[in-house]
């Protein structure tokens, strides 16, 4: 697996446990555990999602543009294109 | 609004086409158990909801759902690549090839394009949290379904992803549901639809 993608699954495992904090919230809104584990993840998807996009560039269109933007892989691609 | 991020939410790298087995895993982008009636249905139903613990289910479960559109979406297209006229022919694929190329169009596993008749919103809180409590176990048994003709651990994984999500998001609705009685007459729930009537 590729750095880029070895990155890209990393981000891909904190947010997810971010999303699953962030629906199990919707219906335990007061679950104070919860809420401090959303918290620590949050830090680490920033960390993360800065990491990568600062290397492999952006996974937002609003923080893109032109060339950085279009630039290849989009996800469905399954080729890896970098070492 | 949406904003679009630019990856999957989780990955899909499979390098062995099989048309046939696209065939039967694209059910789940326009089928009638589908990831895009599910995500329809959630945020249409969204409008009618009176709490917020549920708008905010439905906002996050039919944005989820998206997600795992481009999910299947990626999964067909991957399946599909680089195909020969022997491969299609030999997969079966040729009906589907005849009228899509190898393009991603959302239709059932027999064919069936999408319609809108797969899913409803029906303006009532337990109605439609009965419904999306159905759909997710039909998603499920789906899920369950493709896995009996998957091989392919490549496939095979993010499809196991898929169907773990549908429990997840089982769980949650009932768990939305049990809000929605909390705060409704507990000797019956359905004296009035807290959606319409004014009480």
């Amino acid at each position: 697996m590729s750095k880029r993608e070895t990155l890209l699954r990393r981000l891909s495992a904190a947010q997810f446990a971010l999303w699953e904090l962030h629906l199990y919230l919707n219906t335990h809104p007061t679950d104070l555990e919860a809420l401090a584990m959303h918290e620590q993840y949050e830090v680490k998807c920033a960390r993360l999602r800065g990491e990568y996009e600062e290397k492999y560039g952006p996974l937002s269109p609003m923080k893109g543009e032109g060339a950085q933007w279009l630039q290849n892989p989009w996800p469905w691609d399954p080729t890896e294109d970098d070492g | 609004m949406w904003q679009y991020e630019k990856k999957l939410q989780y990955p899909v790298k499979i390098k062995n086409p099989n048309p046939k087995l696209a065939q039967i895993i694209i059910t789940q982008y326009g089928g009638p158990d589908g990831e895009l009636g599910a995500s329809l249905r959630y945020l249409s139903q969204r409008f009618a909801m009176p709490w917020a613990e549920l708008k905010g289910l439905l906002t996050d479960i039919g944005t989820e759902e998206l997600g795992h559109l481009e999910m299947i979406g990626a999964i067909v297209y991957q399946l599909t690549r680089n195909l020969s006229m022997e491969q299609i022919k030999a997969g079966g694929f040729d009906a589907y090839f005849v009228d899509h190329t190898t393009g991603v169009y959302p239709s059932s596993a027999a064919g069936v394009p999408f319609t809108a008749a797969y899913l409803q919103s029906k303006g009532d809180v337990l109605t439609d949290l009965h419904e999306n409590l159905a759909a997710e176990q039909k998603a499920r048994t789906t899920y369950d379904n493709i896995l009996r003709f998957v091989d392919d651990p490549d496939v095979a994984d993010p499809i196991k992803f898929l169907r773990e999500r549908e429990i997840v998001h089982y769980q949650r609705f009932g768990e939305g549901l049990r809000l929605a009685t909390d705060r409704l007459d507990s000797k019956n729930f359905y004296a009035f639809n807290p959606s319409f009537d004014k009480k």
